[in-house]
């Protein structure tokens, strides 16, 4: 699998600062992520850095389940405490993993046809991480909510 | 729509209810998508088969994200209903996206170079689709949990004369309640001096009791100690002689009435702030 796949992944890595950039334009400028608008736009090209190493981590690691479990709670809730709407924060993810993509696509990476199989495997690995990113992260939202009620409750 | 995604959709269409099985299958034994495990079966299927269908649909819309919206919010809403957590709501779409292309793999539809090109265009179709129904599915199951939470503090919100206490608003409930104490003065005096009398018009006090209590929480108490020392007062001045034993007791219920209604009603604010985080 790693052979497959460790093209993409290099890539995202070391143009992690490009593609954050991208995506920070990207999710500033974004209808369906409107809280993103006035946020400052250092801040958030840190956040997606971060969230590209942590993703390449992620996708090498033996159990990414697992370690997205360990990474992407704290990432949600730190976008939970920052006033990011769920939805909005699906969306971002979203437009992280379009931009690796995107990418990908404009530096030509998948020519040939050895390279179009490959891209076929890098695609569905590169899902599969951000399905469980995803999961995690809105499993972690729903908890902080869920918490804060009770939390609220207790207080009474 | 390109002519390298037909195949696939043409695929779905046909198969649409072998995929929406298999779908269902695996989404009611998943260790992620727990509370699928007890629905009834048809129901799921039917859902898989509605997105399945999707696909055709969004291929000839003019506009493909409203078009997901006729599956995303009637997904929403079925789950919602049935409390399925959102996560795992979410986890049972990624789960019907897999089946799909499992199911595409299992029949051999890409296999020649050109079909493995033909493969990455559908992928990246049916992702953006996927993308577009995640995030309509989100901002629904949000839209849903704060109209749930709206129709149940309806009835509060009405008896709180809007939110905050700022502005008109805010006057407008001071000069209420002093009408009210005037009010309960009157009535204590005309009472205790003229009649001679306890009487039944201390009930009335339990008005300005519980709307003080509504409108600032445990500050409201204040309203419930002035109407209790206003009555004791009464007595003292002007009903030497009888027993005073009854209007103690009354005193100290206004002033228990007021706490605990001016304590739930801070506990419900909260949960009024807490859905406002929500939505944001």
């Amino acid at each position: 699998m790693k052979a497959f796949v460790t093209k993409l992944v290099d890539l995202t890595q070391k143009n992690a600062e490009t593609i954050a950039k991208q995506w920070a334009k990207d999710v500033k400028t974004n209808t369906r992520t409107y809280t993103y608008h006035d946020s400052s736009e250092d801040k958030i090209i840190l956040q997606a850095k971060d969230f590209y190493r942590n993703f390449q981590m992620m996708f090498f690691h033996e159990a990414p389940f697992e370690q997205a479990e360990e990474i992407f709670e704290k990432y949600a809730e730190e976008r939970y405490r920052e006033g990011i709407p769920l939805h909005e924060a699906v969306y971002a993810l979203i437009l992280m993993r379009r931009h690796i993509w995107l990418y990908a696509e404009f530096q030509s990476m998948f020519n040939t046809e050895v390279e179009h199989r490959q891209s076929v495997e890098s695609l569905s690995r590169t899902i599969l991480m951000f399905d469980y990113i995803m999961y995690v992260i809105t499993r972690k939202y729903w908890k902080i909510m869920k918490l804060e009620w009770l939390a609220k409750k207790n207080t009474q | 729509m390109q002519a390298y995604a037909a195949k696939l959709i043409d695929l779905i269409e046909s198969k649409a209810e072998n995929i929406a099985k298999q779908w269902a299958k695996d989404v009611m034994t998943h260790s992620r998508t727990p509370s699928y495990h007890s629905l009834p079966k048809d129901m799921v299927i039917e859902q898989g088969i509605n997105f399945y269908r999707l696909f055709r649909r969004m291929s000839l819309a003019e506009s493909p994200y409203e078009e997901a919206k006729t599956f995303s919010w009637k997904y929403a809403e079925e789950f919602y209903t049935e409390k399925i957590p959102l996560h795992e709501a979410l986890y049972a779409l990624i789960l019907m996206r897999r089946n799909l292309w499992l199911y595409a793999e299992f029949q051999g539809t890409f296999f020649t170079a050109l079909e493995k090109q033909q493969a990455v265009e559908s992928l990246n179709r049916t992702i953006l689709m996927f993308d577009y129904v995640s995030y309509q599915v989100t901002e629904k199951y949000q839209e849903l949990a704060i109209g749930d939470a709206n129709k149940r503090l309806g009835t509060i919100k009405t008896l709180l004369i809007g939110k905050g206490d700022s502005g008109k608003k805010s006057i407008y409930k001071i000069v209420l309640m002093g009408i009210f104490l005037i009010v309960a003065c009157i009535l204590t005096y005309y009472y205790h001096a003229t009649l001679k009398t306890e009487g039944l018009f201390t009930h009335l006090f339990y008005i300005p009791i519980i709307l003080a209590s509504i409108w600032w929480g445990k500050k409201g108490v204040f309203v419930a100690v002035f109407l209790g020392a206003l009555l004791l007062t009464g007595h003292l001045l002007f009903l030497k002689g009888m027993p005073f034993l009854g209007d103690i007791i009354r005193a100290i219920m206004f002033v228990v009435i007021g706490g605990v209604i001016g304590w739930l009603m801070e506990g419900i604010k909260k949960v009024e702030d807490l859905y406002k985080t929500i939505t944001i």
